[in-house]
């Protein structure tokens, strides 16, 4: 409840794995369709040569490249004819993995590769032309295929070769003052390179279907249904289907039009979502619903609404007009449960450019939160029991999620104890509503005494962690770590770790300058309120101080956003606070190491080790 | 299939999605950038290149080969077989050296040869060669054939330009029918990628005869 998930790297992998499955059916019927060639008795036509040995460029930091070939099957390619050289024709050493013999009077002892290799591709300088040739086996051999590769724009580190640039977002990003990033930008980026746009747009849809099953969408729910059913009402099928459909699809077309602002507004929408109105904002909307999950009051949508909907057939319009309305407002409750998938759409505007994509990319991100909801619209009203104790019990359990969605997210602007504290109230809360503290009869069966357990765990829990909070501590897992007797941190002399601020690209340059070792230049401001958790939460951590001692810490302080703090932002390739850049001792950003939004102690520590 | 990355699985499925599409769009798209396309003359009268088979025969089997290509060399005895067969088939052996400079040295010597009237024997002996080829390998072949291979070079040097002309234009030619490769044949007027067996050359055969 407390850490939030690093999505892109849990959700990637969450998403590649379904995508899979589809895709690799498709690849069967591709494969079955080629097959039928052999119907003619003869061999399928031969395919372009570039298709039969799809060749795919992966620069390095170091300014080498990574060759792969994707062989089609009933291909294949030479080992020995594989070659690089420079455009001036110098060959340059092409290091290849060894391959099949082929054993065939005609053909002789010579390598071949089925399926696909890799080859490692020296630095160099300039463009660099490869050539690859192979055959259709029992078919054809294609004469020699150059392509022509795009020079990498390469490390300012003292052996590196000359510098020419890249557009491609899948070629590391360099700049002058010689720091560079790793080439994976974004999820986005990633996507894009392996499976273009339509992937892209896949891949985001995936994410607002995982993102579905986040408290962050829970509140949608009873939305929606205060919507079907405002009043007595038999919402058929069709109509609730409509209705939620209009919903999200308005939801949908909010996210859009958010990507479509951060793009053309050329501001950060990370600023806006994280700004403490409206987080603090968001927080209070989360209490307002819990409020009313209890039964305080009932949430009603507007008279006039609810009119047109019992009157069914009538004023059809203005009702969808409501629930577009509704939905559109409800992605910006969302807004600041989603900040990562977010970061990874607006990083990609940012470098592309390409509004287009990254607003359909958020566009499809809500589609992909709206499936449930349609769901749940469509056949909710009739699967679901209408009213009844349990019905009360599961609106109480959604008003304690919200509550701590409140409480999450107010923590971000409140001190580490009054959160704990807030946390303490509600666990204690709960514990006593659960029966905590009822009496239970001799005769009592074993319902109420499970929840009688339940409640005493939930309030014993709530007293550690008010004790915690008295005594100074902010983490509900370990309330009780403020009682310790401070422990002599090992080789971290005094309680601050000492980071350099620098506010614009030259001193950045100045304070990379003065360290030979690895860095970390962690992106913060004022205004950003995560960035405040992660300062209270992971610098003191006695872990993440071990990974990352021995590195030279930067903050890029963005407090002041203006065009210095604008470059600086690009210039890392980030979106905004919080980011975390590692940076090896040759100025090389690790792969796979930049940690966007609050990341975990373990998460940091992973990411420290990687620059050692 | 045995070796399904993320990649092939990737690439595949999206070639499925949108692979017609796209396919029709370089067809077309090609279609309009390629250039003229050679005449019938052009293609199968060259009057430089050698004619085997039965130079008064009514049906021209053009072949672009390459003396390192593993299916134009396994393919070649089924050729021979049926163009003896049939007797009445010209057989137009377009050299288009496509893995690099011992093809292009066997060409020359084998071009050098058709100066001294023994193309064929010089064709056959390189044609029946085994997986790829070098400079002495081929040389050795050669002479084992009984040819003098001083004798050929000198004969490709006096007429280089003529030789050097007739592999360009053969070049040329490939690129203008967008040959994917060697094999390939072109009998009657119709282009057969790869490979041919038996049946499909007597069938292209007939078929070009009408």
């Amino acid at each position: 409840m407390t850490r939030t998930l690093s999505y892109p790297a849990a959700l990637r992998r969450a998403i590649i794995a379904p995508l899979l499955a589809a895709l690799s059916l498709a690849l069967v019927v591709a494969a079955a369709l080629a097959q039928s060639g052999d119907a003619f008795g003869r061999q399928s036509p031969p395919m372009d040569p570039r298709e039969a040995f799809a060749l795919e460029v992966l620069p390095q930091p170091d300014g080498s490249r990574l060759l792969r070939w994707d062989v089609a099957e009933g291909y294949y390619l030479y080992r020995e004819y594989l070659a690089a050289e420079t455009e001036d024709g110098r060959s340059l050493t092409l290091e290849t993995e060894p391959g099949v013999t082929k054993d065939d009077p005609t053909f002789g002892t010579v390598e071949v590769y089925f399926h696909g290799t890799e080859a490692q591709l020296g630095a160099a300088e300039g463009p660099v032309r490869v050539t690859y040739q192979g055959c259709q086996e029992d078919g054809i051999c294609y004469p020699p295929v150059t392509d022509t590769l795009p020079a990498i724009e390469a490390a300012a580190t003292p052996p590196a070769p000359g510098p020419a640039s890249v557009k491609d977002p899948a070629t590391s990003v360099a700049s002058e003052s010689g720091i560079i990033l790793a080439n994976e930008g974004g999820l986005l980026d990633g996507l894009s390179a392996r499976g273009g746009p339509l992937l892209v747009l896949a891949g985001f849809f995936g994410f607002g279907l995982l993102l579905a099953f986040t408290p962050c969408v829970f509140p949608m729910f009873p939305i929606l249904a205060g919507l079907l059913a405002g009043q007595d009402g038999t919402v058929g099928a069709r109509r609730g289907a409509l209705l939620s459909g209009t919903y999200v699809l308005a939801m949908a077309a909010a996210f859009g039009l958010l990507g479509l602002i951060a793009a053309w507004s050329g501001q950060n929408l990370q600023v806006a979502l994280q700004s403490p109105w409206a987080v603090g904002v968001v927080a209070v909307v989360f209490v307002a619903l819990a409020l009313s999950m209890f039964g305080l009051y009932e949430m009603r949508l507007p008279q006039a609404w609810t009119g047109r909907l019992s009157g069914i057939g009538a004023g059809r319009g203005g009702t969808l007009g409501g629930a577009a309305a509704l939905g559109f407002t409800s992605a910006l409750i969302m807004g600041p449960c989603v900040t990562a998938p977010l970061a990874g759409a607006l990083l990609y505007i940012a470098r592309t450019g390409d509004a287009w994509l990254g607003a359909a990319a958020l566009f499809a991100l809500g589609l992909g939160q709206g499936v449930p909801l349609l769901i749940a619209g469509t056949f909710g009203a009739r699967m679901l029991p209408r009213a009844g104790a349990w019905m009360e019990g599961v609106k109480a359990a959604f008003g304690v999620v919200f509550l701590g969605m409140a409480i999450w997210l107010g923590g971000r602007l409140l001190p580490g104890p009054a959160t704990l504290a807030l946390w303490a109230a509600l666990l204690l809360g709960s514990g006593v509503f659960v029966g905590g503290l009822d009496r239970l009869e001799p005769g009592s069966g074993t319902a109420p005494r499970i929840r009688k357990t339940v409640g005493l765990a939930a309030i014993l829990a709530a007293v550690l962690m008010g004790l915690g909070a008295a005594s100074g501590a902010e983490d509900p897992m370990r309330p009780l770590a403020g009682l310790r007797p401070a422990e002599a941190a090992p080789g971290v002399a005094d309680n601050d770790i000492a980071f350099t601020p620098v506010t614009s690209v030259p001193q950045l340059d100045a304070a990379l300058a003065g360290s030979d070792g690895p860095s970390m230049i962690y992106v913060t401001a004022d205004w950003c309120v995560t960035c405040k958790v992660i300062e209270r939460r992971l610098w003191p951590d006695p872990m993440v101080r071990e990974a990352l001692a021995g590195t030279t810490l930067i903050t890029a302080d963005l407090s002041e956003f203006d065009a210095e703090g604008q470059a600086l932002l690009d210039h890392l390739g980030s979106v905004g606070p919080p980011t975390m850049v590692f940076l090896d001792a040759e100025g090389r950003e690790a792969p796979g190491s930049r940690l966007i939004g609050e990341p975990g102690v373990e998460e940091v520590v992973a990411s420290a080790r990687t620059i050692r | 299939m045995t070796n399904l990355t993320r990649r092939t699985a990737l690439t595949g499925g999206l070639l499925a999605l949108g692979g017609i599409t796209l396919w029709t769009a370089t067809r077309s798209a090609r279609a309009q950038e390629q250039p003229l396309r050679p005449t019938i003359d052009e293609v199968m009268f060259d009057p430089a290149n050698p004619v085997l088979g039965n130079p008064e025969g009514d049906v021209t089997i053009v072949e672009f080969f390459d003396y390192q290509c593993p299916y134009c060399k396994a393919n070649h005895p089924v050729l021979n077989e049926v163009v003896e067969a049939d007797g009445n088939v010209r057989l137009v052996m377009k050299d288009w050296p496509i893995f690099g400079a011992p093809s292009v040295r066997a060409a020359q010597l084998a071009l050098g040869a058709a100066s001294l009237d023994s193309y064929l024997t010089a064709n056959d002996a390189l044609m029946a060669t085994e997986g790829r080829l070098d400079d002495t390998l081929i040389e050795e072949t050669l002479a084992e054939a009984g040819l003098d291979v001083a004798a050929l070079d000198a004969a490709y040097g006096e007429n280089r330009d003529k030789w050097d002309g007739l592999l360009t234009r053969n070049g040329a030619q490939a690129a203008a029918f967008q040959l994917r490769g060697t094999p390939a044949f072109i009998i009657g007027t119709v282009i057969y990628p790869g490979a041919m067996d038996k049946a499909g050359l007597e069938n292209a055969i007939a078929m070009a005869r009408g």
